[in-house]
């Protein structure tokens, strides 16, 4: 009888697994002068559903579509804090206000080639613009348009010659030109149907698209006639969708990836550091804060004892240190500064329900709930919804824990995060707790969005007619203190109303190998930095 | 044999409708549609524009309606557009074939390759130290979730030797040595639970046939242990691995699903997955209805393979 040879076949896989393992990853040295030349490898935050970002409100979108398109002007991505003051020619090569702020004009470059050798001119931008305010005779219309709030105070758009194009305002607007120049606010060529570019990237940016697998991958190869010299320094990036965290962190450590994905945490970050020390992270601020949304069209919640004693009731100081691990700003509803611009000093920040000593807050919030009818004997009983992911889940748990401390009942809802915000869009949910991330840190992109009556992403239908009033106001002032300061009282109104409390403002997470050079963060924008155009490999 | 034949493929072909019934009918009872999904990546839902755009894709005519219309399509070979990307489903689901069958060859392979052999020797070396080796490694593998094990090998990779196979798919036909790298291990944690269910099988029937009197006149007429155990016992033992292996073979999409996750393979299992979270009822349907197809006629297979192995079965009055 013949013996077998049972490890046979585990040693010939053991071997042919050895014979194809490949070696570490490299890493660079510091230089200063650019190199031009590599393919930078990047794992985004997750598939982006299209390459057109006028028709999203996903990161994911704004990181994969960036560096095909221009925009008219752009925020210097060199500078750490986006304002009016940082913004850079992109498209236009200067441009200009007149008649009090009611008419924007826009100077543009006449050297500008689509990626399919199509001259750009002003018809693009018309074409654009026309598309994304719905105008009555707009060329295109838009099949999901998300950002039309944004444009709605112009009256129109004129192309008097190829390279000039005027935005008439119904009202002055310093912000338009902050919104126009957002990642979420690329020209569209005119010669491509909209429906093309979902899938189809036709831009004028520093590279064009190589090839598109919706779901997996990415990938750009350089414009070698893009209209800014000797940019961009790559030859390609390549985003690879890469679903699972754990994986994600793999593939940086073992240098398959340059640099990580977005969206990791400190944990994340911490972990792939951890037996690569070359590895570098960089910790900063960000627009995306955790709110408490509380519906104010049902009852109890339309009670303002009912929602400030909520509000109370979350510690964020336990915030910070439970589901934030450390890793979050305190503010209102406009990040505060440093790195914001526009929002609440320090000093007032640390006032706000939520700030003081947790104890003497609960009690309090106790009292409010006695005075509005609820006790132990008759509990205010309140389901908390989330949308089904972690990031989220972790924070609606801990505020069950904060709300059943001044006993109220609390339990925790997950709703699965494909119909999150029809679900908020349509007021189904007592009290949430959701993320929002704003396209960009100003006044009117935040407050209007999200405050303003009747506005499609005004989840908790908060409503005060003095609010909106205010939030005209601020639209229209000129003077950049007198705005401020503005601002800052609609801010403060808003926390005295319970409207839509934000808990916190998350920070952000980059990690890449030293080898990466240029690429850029913001501190209070995480949509308007992916153009890159001066990221460099030092191999 | 006809006649039976005849019957299975009848049979098949009830199942799969039924099969398309239930997926139709599951897929609208989750909560919310496609238009729900397409407004949530743009945070906000506009009422007026989803109504037009239910209209636009099909989906606010009557159920019975859209569910006659996949079918015919379905039939007719058309497959429709995935509404997530707006492109033919085909063209979406195309490049994900051959990652997903590559990866269920392999793992099958991989199971078949170590649970029979193992599963004779354990039989054959009863009660010595290789059957317990073998024995542990088969408990081992029926311990170990492939979503698990995928994730301890990527992890033990990364950690000892800075190394994990390609994040992007090579095609066998670009760099073979390149695709397998990035095949074999997790072919290999998807097939290892399946090899320690088949050499469990294999072992247990093995060792009823080998008491059999037919093998002990074998050994009696001095043939070799080799001819005793791999022709006459093996090919007896085969029925009930042969059974097993077609329904692992079904039961294998559902390690794929995490371990293409895990490794980053982009197939179809990962993609089913994604599609149904995204309500596009063009891809889910038609991709577990290919699937559906696969299963159905591996089952039938696996049943006209018995004839071949026990001629003694006739399926006649089956």
């Amino acid at each position: 009888m013949t013996r077998p040879r049972p490890l046979r076949p585990l040693l010939s896989l053991a071997a042919v697994a050895l014979l194809l393992l490949a070696g570490g990853p490299a890493t660079g040295q510091n230089a200063a002068t650019p190199k031009s030349g590599g393919v930078l490898v990047t794992s985004p935050l997750a598939a982006t559903p299209s390459l057109s970002p006028h028709e999203e409100s996903t990161i994911a979108t704004v990181q994969q579509a960036s560096p095909c398109f221009n925009n008219l002007v752009y925020f210097d991505p060199a500078k750490k804090v986006e304002s009016v003051d940082t913004l850079i020619p992109e498209l236009a090569e200067k441009w200009s206000w007149q008649d009090g702020y009611r008419n924007l004009v826009f100077f543009l470059r006449r050297d500008v080639k689509w990626h399919d050798g199509k001259l750009f001119t002003s018809a693009d931008v018309k074409y654009t613009f026309d598309a994304v305010r719905g105008a009555p005779d707009a060329r295109a219309k838009l099949r999901v348009n998300p950002r039309k709030l944004w444009y709605e105070n112009i009256e129109a758009i004129e192309a008097p010659d190829a390279a000039t194009v005027v935005f008439r305002l119904k009202h002055p607007q310093p912000s338009l030109l902050p919104m126009l120049a957002s990642g979420y606010s690329p020209v569209y060529p005119a010669h491509v149907p909209l429906a093309e570019l979902k899938n189809r990237c036709v831009g004028t940016g520093p590279f064009k698209l190589k090839e598109n697998k919706p779901g997996e991958l990415v990938e750009y190869v350089r414009n070698p006639d893009y209209f800014v010299k000797g940019r961009p320094y790559l030859d390609g990036i390549k985003f690879v969708v890469i679903r699972d965290r754990s994986t994600q962190i793999a593939a940086l450590q073992s240098g398959q990836l340059d640099v990580a994905g977005s969206g990791w945490n400190k944990t994340n970050a911490e972990n792939a550091r951890s037996g690569h020390p070359k590895l570098t992270i960089v910790e900063a601020d960000s627009n995306v804060n955790d709110n408490v949304l509380v519906n104010f069209k049902r009852a109890p919640f339309t009670d303002v004892r009912i929602r400030r004693a909520i509000n109370l009731a979350l510690d964020r100081k336990a915030y910070l240190v439970g589901p934030r691990q450390g890793a979050a700003t305190f503010g209102g509803a406009l990040l505060p500064r440093p790195a914001g611009v526009w929002g609440l000093p320090a000093a007032e920040v640390a006032k706000l329900p939520g700030m003081g000593d947790a104890a003497k807050q609960k009690a309090e919030a106790k009292k409010l709930l006695a005075e509005a009818g609820f006790g132990p004997a008759n509990p205010l009983k309140i389901t908390v919804s989330t949308r089904a992911l972690a990031i989220y889940v972790d924070t609606a748990s801990w505020m069950v824990d904060q709300l059943q401390q001044i006993g109220v009942e609390a339990t925790l809802e997950q709703i699965e995060s494909g119909v999150w915000h029809p679900k908020m869009t349509r007021l189904e949910y007592q009290v949430a707790l959701n993320l929002t991330g704003v396209g960009i840190d100003d006044p009117d992109a935040q407050l209007f969005e999200n405050y303003r009556c009747g506005s499609q992403r005004n989840f908790s239908a908060y409503c005060s007619e003095e609010i909106d009033r205010l939030m005209i106001q601020q639209s229209q002032t000129l003077d950049p203190k007198k705005r401020l300061a503005l601002v800052q009282d609609i801010d403060r109104r808003l926390q005295a109303d319970g409207a839509r409390p934000v808990l916190g403002w998350a920070k952000q997470y980059s990690v890449y190998w030293p080898h990466v050079k240029g690429w850029a963060v913001h501190e209070n924008s995480i949509y308007n930095v992916s153009r890159r155009q001066d990221v460099w490999l030092d191999k | 044999m006809r006649t039976y034949v005849v019957k299975r493929v009848l049979i098949a072909g009830v199942t799969l409708l039924g099969m398309s019934l239930l997926l139709f009918v599951l897929m609208r009872l989750a909560p919310g549609n496609i238009t729900d999904i397409i407004f949530e990546s743009a945070g906000y839902v506009d009422e007026g524009d989803r109504r037009k755009l239910e209209a636009e894709l099909g989906i606010d005519r009557p159920v019975v309606v859209q569910y006659g219309r996949w079918l015919a399509d379905f039939l007719r070979g058309e497959l429709g557009k995935s509404y997530r990307y707006d492109l033919p489903a085909w063209e979406v689901i195309r490049p994900r074939l051959p990652v997903t069958v590559e990866l269920a060859v392999l793992a099958m392979g991989f199971a078949v390759v170590l649970g029979v052999p193992f599963g004779v020797i354990s039989a054959v070396r009863r009660g010595r130290p290789l059957d317990y080796a073998l024995r542990v490694v088969s408990l081992a593998g029926l311990s170990m979730p492939s979503f698990w094990l995928a994730m301890v090998i990527i992890l033990t990779l990364v950690r000892a030797l800075g190394w994990i196979p390609s994040m992007t798919y090579v095609s066998p036909f670009d760099d073979l040595g390149a695709n397998l790298a990035q095949f074999l291990l997790p072919a290999l944690a998807v097939g290892y639970r399946s090899s320690a269910l088949i050499m469990r099988i294999t072992r247990s029937t093995m060792l009823e046939v080998l008491r059999e009197d037919y093998i002990r006149t074998a050994w009696a007429k001095g043939q070799r242990g080799t001819q005793v155990v791999w022709r006459h016992a093996l090919k007896n033992a085969s029925l009930p691995v042969v059974t097993l292996i077609g329904i692992e073979f079904a039961f294998l999409i559902g390690g794929l699903i995490v371990t293409e996750t895990v490794f980053n393979l982009p197939g179809v299992a990962r993609y089913l997955v994604d599609a149904i979270q995204y309500r596009d009822y063009p891809i889910v349907q038609n991709l577990a209805m290919l699937i559906a197809i696969v299963v159905v006629f591996a089952n039938l297979t696996v049943d006209l393979l018995y004839t071949w192995l026990d001629p003694r079965i006739k399926y006649g009055g089956a």
